[in-house]
């Protein structure tokens, strides 16, 4: 499984795509849009994982761009607000409850990439 | 009257509301930092169990960024603090341009995220006979106004110079910005806050300049 990470905290991404890397996950990660976007042009990805609060573009914007490139790639977002009115944009975005509130347990999250994956 | 108190309450809650959101964000953020980097320790444990070699370095680096999060968010939530106190203060005399600064780093992480850079112009002490719950909510109608219509990679340097019996607050923009509807949303938004203040607010190219006497303002 290949996921983007795209955070702008560095460190927190930094560290989450580490530890993913432990657990057989591929990661490359970045820290704005303009570098996912690039990131998405120059290698396949199977999943997304994208803060919503992102600088200049935020993560549901992001998303469209992505996956209008992407078709096939799938997304989880990333908050650290967890108002509802996030929850609802995210999950209309998605289709599914795709919504993680930092900080989030790494098994909560091996758990949404593998339903994700097998879905 | 009542109508002009109701509405600079109505806006000191919208503040309110909008800072401590922010607030809230940074602080998960730091939450999450620490989280993974927690995680991240147990995570290289379980290796080392498992006969992999752990570097020393490798834990000073993790137990550093750990300590420097813990201490991100003490700031965070000493900022939360000075500013929930600062709604209930009584008016007193307080240096204008240690109220930007503090108002600035409140409103910091809402400026990153839309390609901002605020500064305030050094200079000596401007003292200001005010409630500073007010005056900076005052400030921030014009953050708000400025993150609302910028398009990103703008600046803004706040100046606080003396005038006789007034104080005079400048707000100078970079190129680009319609600094006169700026201006106008500030006044049509902010009336409440600008009559208590005795206010004068003066739109003159890239700048706006606010006049408030030194004394009895709020």
């Amino acid at each position: 499984m290949r996921v983007l990470l795209v955070d702008d905290e560095e460190e927190l991404v930094a560290t989450l795509a580490e530890r993913l890397d432990m657990r057989g996950i591929t990661t490359t990660w970045v820290t704005d849009y303009r570098a996912a976007l690039a990131a998405v042009e120059q290698e396949d990805f199977d999943i997304a994982l994208l803060d919503v609060r992102l600088p200049e573009m935020n993560g549901l914007e992001l998303k469209r761009l992505i996956a209008d490139r992407r078709p096939a790639m799938k997304f989880i977002f990333l908050t650290g607000h967890g108002s509802e009115e996030d929850f609802k944009a995210c999950s209309a975005e998605t289709g599914r409850e795709y919504y993680l509130i930092k900080p989030v347990q790494i098994e909560v999250l091996m758990a949404k990439l593998n339903e994700i994956a097998q879905s | 009257m009542n109508d002009l108190h109701d509405d600079a309450d109505t806006l000191g809650l919208h503040f309110f509301g909008s800072m401590t959101a922010s607030i809230s964000h940074e602080l998960k953020n730091a939450l999450a930092i620490i989280n993974e980097n927690g995680g991240l320790l147990g995570d290289l444990a379980l290796l080392m169990e498992r006969g992999r070699p752990l570097e020393p370095e490798r834990l000073k680096t993790l137990s550093g960024n750990i300590r420097r999060q813990v201490q991100r968010a003490d700031d965070i939530i000493r900022r939360l603090n000075r500013f929930a106190h600062s709604a209930q203060e009584p008016a007193a005399t307080s240096d204008v341009r240690e109220i930007f600064e503090f108002t600035i780093a409140l409103a910091a992480r809402l400026a990153t995220m839309k390609g901002v850079t605020m500064t305030v112009a050094p200079g000596s002490p401007v003292q200001l006979e005010t409630r500073l719950f007010q005056l900076e909510n005052l400030l921030w109608l014009f953050l708000k106004h400025l993150f609302a219509l910028t398009e990103g990679n703008q600046t803004v340097e706040f100046a606080v110079t003396e005038a006789g019996a007034e104080v005079v607050i400048g707000l100078r923009f970079g190129e680009g910005l319609p600094v006169e509807e700026i201006g106008a949303r500030v006044m049509r938004e902010g009336q409440s806050l600008l009559t208590a203040s005795q206010a004068e607010l003066q739109v003159d190219a890239s700048l706006l300049r606010l006049k408030i006497p030194k004394k009895g303002a709020f």
